[in-house]
């Protein structure tokens, strides 16, 4: 697969609650296992402060944002420093889903936050399927 | 009456996610607000700056705060200068990885025990520059207290509100952190006006950020405030 379609995933890495975590550790695993080649990742603080290396990345490629919580952070500095929102998906959405997976700990996550990681990691890599199909 | 002071430090953490070391950056700052010093330290997630309003950005004039940085491109510290306020102290995970070059974290995503090891080190320079900063000197009304009932390691965000009062700087007016509280500690002293200056401003600046080239406009500034407040305090007897 060329370059240009590789897909971003990049995660908001909210670090005051699970969900941030969550949003991590998933996006860690959709990029390394389960779709390595097809995909990428930048780090956010970078985008947040205008590197031009990593603005460009971003710009050159769909992204699809990992956010925690319904604030946004991901998708809104991506859309700040110009990239382009192919799929923006939510750790919280996610939980909704399985409220039988209550995360508590933050830094190393527990079961339900493993769990809950790796079902956000497949719809990742659901959606990565998903835009290339439409970019191609 | 006055009570202690519960202040706490903000803590703000690349957490670079194409890094080991900003995995390494994020996992030191949450053994910090977790661990180390749970009771004295919050966090504000740093892309909130850009993505999030007024209240986030104000969080390093709210708190004195650490940046904890992966590498020497120092997002973290730059961020909270350039959309809040100068962190108050920095660490820098490859510089202090230097002085252990046998801890390695494994990956990104696993740091394995050296890497773990390392974020302990980190740590404890996190909490050696929290402790510092809270040494200096601090007694305040408590309801002065930043954030109060915000718990261990939570974001900024969370917390309840800090009060706050707009007053005139140099002719421009300055939102100024617990400036009622700061003011009523020193209603009574019995000290020199340069002295009682000095020492207002002191008490200040540890919850709002001074430019070092306006200390003496914001000195003025806060005396007028104080000899008002006081003036109306006589008054009311």
């Amino acid at each position: 697969m060329s370059e240009e379609t590789k897909v971003m995933v990049i995660p908001c890495s909210g670090i005051g609650k699970a969900f941030g975590s969550i949003g991590r550790e998933a996006s860690y695993i959709a990029v390394e296992e389960l779709r390595p080649g097809q995909t990428d990742t930048v780090c956010l603080s970078l985008l947040v402060m205008g590197d031009e290396e990593t603005r460009d990345r971003v710009r050159g490629h769909p992204c699809i944002s990992v956010d925690g919580c319904p604030t946004g952070c991901a998708r809104k500095n991506i859309e700040l420093a110009g990239g382009k929102i192919a799929r923006a998906l939510r750790v919280i959405d996610t939980y909704r889903q399985h409220h039988e997976l209550k995360p508590v700990q933050v830094t190393e996550l527990d079961e339900a936050g493993q769990r809950l990681a790796g079902l956000l990691a497949e719809e990742i890599a659901k959606q990565v399927d998903a835009v290339i199909q439409e970019v191609q | 009456m006055t009570a202690q002071l519960k202040r706490k430090v903000g803590i703000i953490s690349c957490s670079g996610e194409e890094i080991c070391e900003g995995t390494v950056s994020r996992v030191a700052t949450r053994l910090v607000l977790e661990k180390l010093c749970a009771d004295r330290t919050v966090t504000l997630c740093l892309p909130l700056f850009l993505a999030g309003g007024q209240d986030e950005r104000s969080f390093a004039k709210n708190y004195p705060t650490v940046a904890v940085d992966g590498c020497g491109k120092l997002c973290a510290a730059k961020a909270t200068a350039t959309y809040s306020a100068e962190p108050a102290a920095q660490v820098v995970v490859t510089e202090v990885a230097k002085r252990f070059p046998d801890l390695k974290a494994d990956t990104r995503r696993n740091l394995g025990e050296a890497g773990m090891e390392l974020a302990y080190r980190v740590a404890e320079e996190i909490a050696a520059r929290v402790d510092e900063l809270l040494s200096r000197e601090a007694e305040v009304p408590q309801d002065a207290t930043p954030a109060q009932g915000t718990q261990a390691g939570a974001c900024s965000c969370q917390g309840g509100g800090v009060p706050t009062k707009e007053i005139l700087v140099a002719g421009a007016p300055v939102e100024v952190v617990g400036l009622q509280p700061i003011l009523a500690r020193f209603h009574a002293a019995d000290a020199p006006e340069t002295e009682l200056k000095a020492q207002i401003l002191k008490m200040a600046k540890i919850y709002n950020y001074v430019p070092p080239e306006q200390e003496s406009a914001y000195a003025e500034a806060l005396w007028r405030e104080f000899v008002s407040y006081r003036a109306d305090g006589d008054a009311n007897g």
